[in-house]
């Protein structure tokens, strides 16, 4: 049997691409499991979801806790979760991240494979959702699925055009994926994971970042009432962004009547 | 034609209100239930199910208009969840009382919190309703077209639940075989009521209900008929079940108990729904050392299978029992049933208790390796500090 666990954001629809992969899993002959967490329903925070493969049934009904893969949604996840917890000796990680396996902030026993996810799926489907775009990664540097079974679970899922521009991401992410480098030389990122449940420092949730022209800004206050993690603050009729509680959502850009907020994709 | 379907455990529960073909469904969304009722939403919608739909302000209304439907003679449904099932229990008993065969889905959330325990079709232990327990999906399916059929038996005539952990099966994904409909229809005739409630036959329906009540006789009647329809229930369980595994070549034990790996065991551990599932891996992995330790899943827990346990009570030295469910002030309700069951032998094995899972604590592999190992050494003689147990 074969166990993996997917690191993702609310919003990235890890939960939606670990059955996809069962599916397609599935249509290789394999008996699976997709076991979603549900926590706070809540765009952006972490979620984890985590999947069994095996030749028959599996009984098994508790969590996975020692994964021969994680795969990773999010290139700056790894900051805040200890993503690569439990991960057998020798075992995989496939992060969505810009650069290469050595680059993307994990070190230890286990070898990391990369592509990039975020991009690949905002020219394919014009949105940074990740998951198909990981799965065609996925299919490459595991070998346990083929693109065929898994461009089918993908057009099951979703029907028709959005299945047809999901099939792009896949076949894309496919090409794409960097081979699984060896890393134990490498030193890791730290993780620092909030202090309490209370701290809201999500700064590093952001895709993409808002920025207000104060000189277009007309002091409206619309960006103000409708920010769903009051980061904005009025200051002298102008409106200002406290980066660390903005998440990206993108609604701030969505509401101002004037065009006064930039949108645009963070740096990495 | 059946067909396989990568599907949620919810899904599963929806897909056996389909092939059973039921008339009329009455159910308010509750965590983990809700998607239950979006799936059987969807079908009528698009014209796969043919079923009136009446959306209602809450549970006791949901049981209510099920009772009713199911009185006017047709195959009601009904699916809650946790404190949604505690409003539902004043009209269950009208249920049980009226003999309608309601069929319900319990997606377990305890009743102390969001996440899964028994403690919510514990609370209703005494309506009168069979309780038939899951383990995973592709059971949730099967036992949902069996309850029908058991629930309308006209030795049974009384309400039925079957029920599956919520999250650990509700939103989890696995491949289904979904049985064909000609087969289903074959396996399950149409719904006949017994209680017509046509104006010509409204004195007949008058006199039946009557009867039941006990009104102009001994008013304990209601309750004994009701338990000898819960004792007749047994052997009804055991036939459908066993019918079950002709037409579709799956069943689950003997439709009361399954005994998994029991074959000369010194001593066996008893779990109920996804606990029994996780248990089965945990018995192979001690079996392959040696040890002689089997599974039995309790699957009815209402009728009780008292002479199941009896007959194993007697091959056994031990048996640790794992409840999902506490009543606090006397401990676990399956493990006061099973002692229950054992006092008239004349040699009893040991007894121990396992508090597991309860507000959805995680069941893992070795948990369950441990209790069983421990139930074993009590087997083998041995002086344990304590034969209870919180996991
Ligand atoms: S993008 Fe705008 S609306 Fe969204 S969290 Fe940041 S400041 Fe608030
Ligand atoms: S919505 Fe635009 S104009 Fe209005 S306060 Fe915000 S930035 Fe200024």
């Amino acid at each position: 049997m074969i166990e993996v666990r997917f690191h993702g954001r609310g919003g990235q629809g890890a939960v939606t691409g670990v059955r996809v992969l069962a599916t397609a899993l599935y249509f290789e002959g394999k008996f699976t499991q997709a076991i979603p967490m549900y926590g706070t329903e809540r765009r952006g925070a972490p979620v984890v979801a985590f999947l069994r493969v095996g030749d028959h049934r599996i009984n098994e009904r508790d969590l996975v806790h020692e994964p021969d893969i994680v795969v990773v949604l999010d290139p700056l996840l790894g900051r805040m979760v200890p993503v690569t917890e439990g991960l057998k000796e020798g075992g995989l990680v496939l992060i969505n991240h810009p650069r290469s396996g050595r680059e993307a902030g994990l070190g230890g026993r286990f070898k990391v494979a990369t592509v990039d996810a975020t991009n690949i799926a905002l020219e394919t489907l014009g949105r940074p959702i990740t998951n198909t775009a990981i799965l065609g990664a996925f299919a490459k540097v595991t070998g346990m699925v083929s693109l065929e079974s898994l461009e089918k679970a993908v057009l099951k899922q979703w029907p028709g055009r959005i299945g047809e521009m999901n099939v792009r991401a896949v076949r894309r992410a496919y090409e794409a994926a960097t081979e699984p480098v060896d890393v134990s030389n490498v030193e890791g990122v730290k993780v620092a994971p909030p202090r309490s449940r209370f701290e809201r420092d999500v700064s590093s949730w952001r895709v993409f970042r808002p920025e207000i022209d104060e000189e277009k800004c007309i002091g409206c206050r619309r960006c103000y009432i409708f920010c769903p993690e009051v980061a904005i603050t009025m200051e002298e009729k102008k409106a200002k962004i406290n980066y660390k509680y903005c998440k990206g959502c993108g609604i701030c850009y969505e509401e101002c009547p004037v065009g006064a907020v930039s949108f645009t994709q963070e740096r990495l | 034609m059946k067909h396989w379907e990568v599907m949620v455990g919810n899904k599963a529960v929806a897909y056996a209100a389909k092939l059973a073909r039921v008339q009329f469904i009455s159910a308010f969304p509750i965590t983990p239930q809700t998607t239950i009722v979006q799936y059987l939403a969807d079908m009528i919608a698009k014209g796969e199910l043919d079923a009136e739909y009446v959306t209602v302000e809450g549970e006791l209304t949901a049981q209510t208009a099920a009772l009713t439907a199911a009185a006017a003679g047709v195959r009601a449904f009904t699916a809650t969840s946790g404190p949604g099932l505690l409003y539902m229990h004043h009209p269950m008993h009208a249920t049980s009382g009226a003999r309608l065969p309601v069929v319900m889905a319990v997606v377990h959330r305890s009743v102390k919190g969001m996440q899964p325990d028994h403690s919510d079709m514990m609370a209703q232990r005494d309506t009168s309703w069979l309780m038939l327990e899951c383990e995973n999906s592709q059971e949730l399916l099967d036992t949902g077209i069996m309850a029908f059929k058991i629930a309308e038996d006209s030795r049974v005539r009384l309400p039925t639940i079957f029920a599956g952990d919520g999250y650990i099966l509700s939103y989890t994904a696995e491949p289904v075989e979904v049985p064909g409909q000609e087969e289903v229809d074959a396996f399950l005739p149409p719904y006949k009521t017994t209680f017509p409630l046509l104006p010509e036959q409204a004195e007949e329906s008058r006199r039946w209900l009557m009867e039941q009540w006990g009104v102009g006789q001994d008013p304990q009647l209601r309750w004994k008929r009701q338990q000898e329809a819960m004792e007749a229930a047994k052997s009804v369980i055991k036939e459908v079940n066993e019918e079950f595994g002709r037409w579709f070549g799956r069943s689950y034990g003997n439709g009361l108990v399954e005994e998994y790996r029991c074959e000369d065991a010194e001593a066996v551990i008893v779990g109920m729904g996804t606990i029994a599932s996780t248990a089965r891996t945990a018995i192979d992995n001690l079996q392959k050392q040696g040890k002689r330790v089997g599974l039995v899943k309790l699957k009815s827990f209402k009728p009780f299978p008292a002479e199941e346990f009896q007959r194993i009570g007697e091959k056994v030295r031990a048996i640790g029992v794992i409840d999902r469910n506490i009543s606090c002030g006397s401990g676990g309700i399956v493990f006061g049933e099973i002692r229950n069951s054992l006092y008239d032998l004349d040699e009893r094995p040991k007894t121990l208790e396992f508090y597991a899972g309860l507000c959805g604590k995680e069941v893992r592999v070795e948990d369950i390796e441990r209790m069983a190992e421990k139930t074993l050494k009590v087997a083998r003689g041995a002086r344990v500090a304590s034969l209870v147990g919180w996991v």
